[in-house]
């Protein structure tokens, strides 16, 4: 495999971390436009940590992830009151509001003789650890895939547990949920902070990967793709929302004939298929039968 | 969570390796071809100021605002006429600010990322 077709696979992966984390909200019932403010949180937070204070990533991205749960707990709080489209549109300008933070943050230190750390609009450049510890293109793709497939594992564990049977309950019918006894604001703000943590882990890896972030980066149309993700893998598992990494980045890919109007033909493809499949590839009612397959061929 | 935490302690003991920082100064001018840009890349070390020759340079490009969805498949640098300097074309999907991302290998490894703005000629 070539290292542009690699770049584009360790993509995937970097994204599917802001997919699910976008996914997590959706299964609890909220639509946040907001997942990529705690991407951005984690690419400064562990960048900071690596290039700036020379620490490892591994640690710099358990930091990150601290960040992005703190983050998101904040934001959290007073947005989970709302419901719906006002849910929404005030994730959308906490993220917003957390970008132009990202432009007016100016903290640099000297490292070997240069300037290092974010720079407000010129953003963040000289993210070197993977360099330095002489990790190539394969191997990093290696590690960010195999982080993926533990954090998938612990959904999987995750959604086959009561906590999952909870939060799922509370995505699909909140008053029913309140009426059995669950402490519904409570179960929507943990997941939000645990989406803020996943989707900092991601943003922690992106950082890595690209060497250099900006504030731009992190701007609504992230958000938008973030939610597209699950939206047309489908909200059935947490394979969906890979599934819709995989065709998003898949498709821009196939598109590239279309050259700078790909982007509209790209949106057309997804208009469409909301249309047809408005829970996505992989929803419940198709989960649902693939396993009843599996357990009838099983018995 | 553990095993998040030992994947994370696996990847803190891989082995480091030398890599070192470089500058680069890129001039890219339109061709005669719309959003076709020619590019030359002068190398050097960043303290010493001294042209790096000799490297493996790869140019491609993402616009910041919208990263994976608008960006440049890498090509590769020929050397130059002087001393660390390089030259690649590269085709922009359209005209705004891109992020020229030069991957570097050879006698020593970096990724230098630079900002340009490429305005539609009047």
């Amino acid at each position: 495999m070539d290292e542009y077709a690699l770049g584009v696979l360790t993509n995937m992966g970097l994204f599917s971390f802001l997919a699910l984390s976008a996914y997590l909200l959706l299964i609890a019932g909220e639509m946040s436009f907001g997942q990529q403010a705690f991407f951005g949180v984690g690419a400064y937070a562990a960048g900071i940590g690596t290039a700036m204070w020379g620490l490892p990533l591994p640690v710099a991205a358990l930091f990150a992830m601290a960040l992005g749960a703190g983050a998101a707990w904040l934001v959290g709080l007073p947005t989970l009151r709302l419901r719906g489209l006002y849910f929404a549109m005030a994730t959308l300008a906490a993220a917003e509001m957390f970008r132009i933070l990202f432009e007016l943050f100016h903290w640099q230190r000297e490292v070997d003789g240069e300037p290092v750390g974010p720079d407000g609009t010129q953003g963040f450049r000289g993210i070197r650890w993977v360099l330095e510890q002489g990790i190539e293109q394969a191997g990093y793709a290696a590690i960010v895939f195999g982080i993926l497939a533990l954090v998938l594992a612990t959904l999987f564990l995750a959604e086959r547990s009561r906590l999952g049977a909870t939060v799922r309950m509370v995505g699909e019918d909140p008053e029913l949920a309140a009426v059995l006894g669950v402490n519904v604001a409570r179960v929507k703000l943990g997941v939000a902070t645990a989406a803020g943590a996943l989707a900092a882990l991601g943003g922690a890896l992106y950082a890595h990967h690209n060497t250099y972030v900006e504030p731009r980066n992190f701007d609504i149309m992230l958000g938008v793709h973030s939610l597209a993700y699950g939206l047309i893998g489908g909200l059935g598992t947490a394979l969906g929302p890979l599934l819709g990494v995989a065709l998003d980045i898949g498709l821009l890919e196939s598109t590239r004939v279309f050259q700078g109007y790909r982007m509209i033909v790209f949106g057309g493809l997804i208009a469409v298929l909301l249309i047809v499949r408005p829970r996505g590839l992989l929803d419940e009612t198709t989960v649902n039968r693939i396993a009843a397959a599996f357990r009838g061929r099983g018995a | 969570m553990i095993r998040l935490a030992a994947a994370l302690a696996l990847l803190a003991a891989a082995a480091p390796a030398a890599a070192q920082r470089l500058g680069a100064d890129v001039d890219c001018r339109p061709t005669k071809h719309d959003l076709v840009y020619d590019c030359r890349i002068a190398l050097k070390e960043s303290k010493s100021g001294k042209p790096v020759s000799g490297a493996d340079v790869s140019v491609g490009a993402d616009m910041p605002s919208m990263p994976m969805a608008h960006n440049v498949k890498p090509v590769k640098a020929k050397p130059g006429a002087g001393p660390g300097e390089y030259e690649a074309r590269i085709e922009l999907e359209m005209y705004g600010e891109w992020a020229l991302k030069l991957n570097v290998r050879g006698p020593t490894r970096d990724v230098i990322v630079k900002k340009l703005d490429f305005r539609e000629p009047r």
